[in-house]
């Protein structure tokens, strides 16, 4: 069975890997003492100022956090559809 | 003579930071160098036992700062290396038996006797480890693959980050490492951590049983030639000397069959 399951599983679908991802998440978020629901409401803010100017594809918009050394940077990605003036 | 102030430090723990600062102090003690390991773990100290030390000791650091006794009646002398002794920590104060300020002093006399001062912090990131990593130069930090261990070594990390002006360096030791799980991806490996934490590497110990063996015996595996645990800690040690060396393959020492036949034709191999 082990066996199997080891066959069949997807690559990215480690237990190690399955800790890194969430380690790296976790450190980001304690490094900057960033409660988890926190950037959930910045990315509502910020989408409904840039949607005062723009319609943004909302299905294909990118928004997180990523480490850098010790650093974290937010990247956040709107694609725009066309312009609301 | 001006010797470097190194701190065993982990945030978590049962990460091996204890073993590891006996470990490194006798590595360290075995080049030739002159080295005292400090138990600044006031209360529920271990590092004695880890030396076989636990009968000799006589006074303690807490004597030392409380001036019943002179800094030198304090040192309990290795059984073995004449250029190591332990400053043993008292068992029955607490964190705050010394302060910050004692500890600095304490680390400026010391480092005008010994060529290493290898202190052993407790785990925790209050008082008590505020001040063991008052008077140091640099810092090891002790980690295992683990997710637990790996967040609580990220926040000391991001502490003595805010001390850089006095420790200047932080490097890491990943402890406990099981080469086959990181092979079989149940577990992180040391390049996984390296990349989460931003630190750089000092070594890496690998699990191995006789360390628990050599606990029992009170005498720390970097003293015997064979186990790859010890030469692991030799390793650090040179590495903490300056000199460039190689992280051992693991894979190649994996195998039981293998490992039971470089027994008995290796000498220390790196």
């Amino acid at each position: 069975m082990q066996v199997l399951n080891w066959f069949f599983r997807k690559k990215g679908d480690t237990a190690r890997t399955k800790a890194k991802d969430r380690m790296r998440l976790m450190l980001i978020h304690d490094r900057l003492e960033l409660p988890p629901d926190r950037l959930a409401s910045l990315e509502e803010e910020l989408v409904a100022v840039v949607s005062r100017y723009f319609e943004i594809d909302r299905d294909t918009t990118r928004f997180d956090l990523q480490q850098y050394e010790r650093r974290a940077a937010l990247i956040a990605n709107f694609p725009l559809l066309r312009s609301k003036c | 003579m001006s010797g470097r102030v190194i701190v065993i430090t982990s945030g978590k723990g049962g990460v091996g930071k204890t073993t590891a600062s006996a470990n490194i102090g006798v590595a360290l003690a075995g080049t030739g160098a002159s080295v005292v390991l400090v138990d600044m773990d006031i209360g529920l100290r271990n590092l004695d036992i880890l030396m076989g030390l636990e009968n000799r000791v006589v006074y303690n650091l807490v004597d030392v700062i409380e001036e019943r006794c002179k800094l030198r009646q304090a040192f309990v002398k290795d059984k073995r290396l004449p250029n190591l002794c332990l400053l043993p920590a008292a068992q029955t104060r607490d964190k705050n038996a010394v302060n910050a300020e004692q500890m600095k002093k304490l680390c400026g006399e010391l480092k005008g006797m010994f060529d290493f001062v290898v202190i052993d912090c407790p785990a925790g990131i209050e008082s008590g480890f505020h001040n063991a990593v008052a008077g140091a130069d640099e810092a090891i930090i002790i980690t295992t693959p683990e997710m637990s261990a790996v967040r609580d070594a990220d926040r000391v990390i991001g502490l003595l980050e805010a001390r850089k002006d006095e420790i200047k360096e932080q490097r890491l030791v990943v402890n406990r490492l099981r080469p086959s799980m990181v092979k079989t991806n149940d577990m992180m490996s040391v390049d996984d951590v390296l990349e989460i934490l931003s630190v750089k590497l000092l070594g890496v110990v690998p699990e191995d049983e006789e360390i628990i063996v050599s606990t029992n015996r009170g005498e720390p595996l970097a003293g015997s030639v064979n186990e790859r645990a010890g030469l692991a800690y030799r390793n650090i040690a040179r590495r903490l000397k300056g000199e460039e060396v190689p992280i051992m393959d693991l894979d190649a020492l994996d195998q039981t069959w293998f490992k039971k036949i470089a027994k008995l034709f290796t000498p220390a191999r790196a």
